[in-house]
């Protein structure tokens, strides 16, 4: 599980991704990110999720993504990522979609 | 208006009217209308149309397998399908949509027909409503995509702007498009002549594009790969959006994004995106490859200063006194750290009768390397000198010595005399050096040589010495090749002769004098031409 706070644009996209890319080197291949206390993203910030998501559902892992701020689901649904991801209220709601199983996208 | 309606017509009119009103769903709207209109009718068969860009089109289908939704009304095949009654939703003259109804069980009735009147007159300002609210909520999200587009590229411009990094560069522009387009598969390749190539890629491969230039000027600013061969020569998907990245003169890169995901496709203002934001990045690359290339000539720079320093302290500070000997030399490092080296170094005893050793000698090599070189050979000659008794051993074991300890890039040419002052008795070894120059009092010209290779280049001894005497008035010049080599604005090159006539209308001089008069001849060849090798003289004349 990663949480992230603040702003998620070009400046601190790079970090965000180095995190996920050391979390799958790690061998974690599920992962939930807590966007409890993110006040903005930009394109670059949804590049993360979509520069590994392929490469984690290909090992059968998914990302999940929980308790975003309406206007950051905002900008989640304006560039179509609520059809490619499971975007839930809570954490324990990501854990359970975990358990289901099943990807979306 | 509803004047012929009796109790319970009338209330039903008026649920269906509030029921419609009650949303701004135009699917609900429609599926209500159809339901009440076969419901009311004991239709079999039904069809709606709305009029959607100029035309009417089916929007729901009932019990008409051959009628299809999506597809332009058309009144004939409504009516084999077996659609007996159309009613127009508005307006006569330009309807916002129509009903058709058929397979009733019975006739319709007057009063029927009267109440769906009565409906749709409710049903057209409602739909009217709901497609303006449909068309608000089109251009609302159409200017929410804008929008995110404009905070993309500022964002992108911002995170650019602090970073002078290539592979950086590639980063962000990747990840900005992946995320604007939600594609999981993408890459960015920047390549420039003596940069590092670029290359950030997710799911693809554009490893090879930096060999295909033909193929990539011939690109428009940004399209959809749908043709094979393209698809191909690129090896990217079908489907894929291709944007080169260019400067003004030239292709710098190209970025690929895979397919969108779930069947959505690029659009117009996607392409145009991409090409605004490909823009931004080649100024980017630009940025970023100038400023390293900035900061690998302040190195060079750095590093020639340090050479030339080190090569500063190698040259002797000043030359020892000989008894009958005038001795002179002088060095001028060309622009760019040469590998030229002089000395004078007692043979063991340093008196003025004891025998010394001249050296002028051309290091392979430029820069630091050059100037190691050169302090390896003073040292390797200095112990060499209180070893060894001849010249003949101290040139061979120093060749072998330097083949050993260093790279075979790593040589030097070298003219070696060891004169004797008291007598004037003089040996020399040419280790693959210019000839020396040895004007007699008479004014007889002699040119000194021997045979060999450079020092340190092969392991076999190769070299001979030789004996001359010098007698009060002879002159010795030894040089470099930056003297006779030393060119003019028509590459014409200054030559030995030049060097012998300055030599002789100078005899009389000092030899420091001499050896100015020489530089000076050599720039007055040249005049502006640069100085392309270090120039290095040593003047030894005999006095009485």
């Amino acid at each position: 599980m990663l949480a992230l706070d603040g702003f998620l644009d070009a400046h601190t996209a790079p970090q965000f991704e180095e995190t996920i890319q050391s979390e799958i080197s790690a061998g974690r291949r599920n992962l939930i990110i807590d966007c409890g206390k993110l006040t903005y993203i930009s394109s670059a910030g949804l590049g993360v999720f979509m520069s590994f998501i392929e490469e984690l559902r290909e090992a059968g892992g998914d990302i999940k993504i929980c308790s975003v701020a309406p206007k950051v689901l905002q900008v989640f649904e304006i560039l179509g990522f609520q059809s490619l991801f499971d975007i839930v209220d809570t954490l324990p709601e990501a854990v359970a979609k975990f358990q289901e199983g099943g990807q979306k996208g | 208006m509803a004047t012929g309606f009796d109790a319970s017509r009338l209330e039903a009119l008026l649920e269906s009217a509030k029921l419609l009103q009650s949303s701004l769903e135009l699917d609900l709207i429609l599926k209500h209308l159809m339901r009440t209109a076969m419901g009311r009718l004991v239709a079999r068969r039904g069809l709606l149309a709305v009029r959607k860009q100029g035309a009417l089109r089916l929007n729901l289908v009932r019990g008409a397998a051959s009628l299809k939704a999506g597809e332009v009304f058309d009144e004939a095949q409504a009516r084999a399908a077996g659609v007996e009654y159309l009613f127009c939703i508005g307006n006569e003259s330009e309807p916002v949509g129509l009903l058709g109804i058929g397979g009733l069980v019975g006739t319709m009735q007057a009063e029927e027909a009267e109440f769906l009147q009565a409906l749709l007159g409710v049903a057209a300002s409602v739909i009217s409503n709901a497609q303006a609210h449909d068309e608000a909520r089109l251009a609302n999200t159409m200017l929410d995509q804008r929008l995110q587009e404009l905070r993309a590229l500022l964002d992108l411009g911002r995170g650019l702007a602090a970073t002078l990094d290539p592979e950086e560069v590639a980063q962000l522009v990747g990840l900005t498009l992946a995320g604007r387009w939600a594609v999981g598969k993408y890459a960015v390749a920047a390549f420039k002549e003596g940069q590092e190539p670029v290359l950030r890629q997710k799911g693809m491969d554009l490893s090879h594009v930096a060999g295909l230039q033909e193929v990539l000027l011939a690109l428009p600013e940004a399209q959809l790969v749908q043709n094979q061969d393209l698809a191909e020569s690129l090896k990217i998907p079908m489907g894929s959006l291709l944007i080169p990245i260019r400067t003004q003169e030239s292709q710098i890169g190209l970025i690929a994004c895979g397919p969108r995901m779930r069947g959505m496709s690029y659009r117009e203002a996607d392409l145009e995106f991409g090409a605004g934001l490909a823009s931004q990045a080649a100024v980017a690359f630009e940025n970023a490859w100038h400023f390293r290339d900035t900061l690998a000539r302040q190195q060079l720079e750095k590093e020639l200063n340090l050479a030339a320093s080190i090569q500063r302290d190698l040259f002797p500070k000043s030359l020892p006194v000989l008894a009958q000997c005038d001795i002179a030399a002088k060095n001028r490092q060309a622009r760019q750290v040469g590998g030229d080296y002089y000395d004078v170094l007692p043979f063991v005893a340093t008196g003025p009768t004891d025998p010394h050793m001249l050296v002028v000698a051309d290091i392979s090599g430029k820069g630091i390397s050059a100037a190691l070189l050169m302090s390896i050979i003073q040292a390797t000659l200095r112990t060499l000198l209180r070893r060894e008794s001849s010249l003949l051993e101290i040139a061979g074991v120093a060749n072998e010595l330097l083949h050993a300890t260093t790279p075979v890039n790593k040589y030097a040419t070298a003219f070696l005399v060891v004169m004797d002052p008291a007598t004037g008795a003089c040996k020399f070894v040419n280790a693959a050096h210019n000839p020396s120059l040895l004007l007699r009092a008479s004014g007889e010209v002699e040119m000194l040589d021997g045979p060999g290779l450079a020092i340190g280049l092969f392991p076999r001894r190769t070299y001979q010495e030789k004996s001359f005497e010098m007698h009060p008035g002879d002159i010795l010049v030894l040089y470099s090749d930056g003297v006779n080599e030393a060119q003019d604005a028509k590459d014409d090159e200054f030559g030995t002769d030049r060097l012998t006539e300055v030599v002789k209308a100078n005899a009389g001089e000092p030899a420091e004098v001499i050896v100015e008069r020489i530089f000076e001849a050599i720039d007055a060849f040249a005049g502006a031409a640069p100085q392309f090798d270090d120039i290095t003289l040593m003047v030894v004349k005999r006095t009485p």
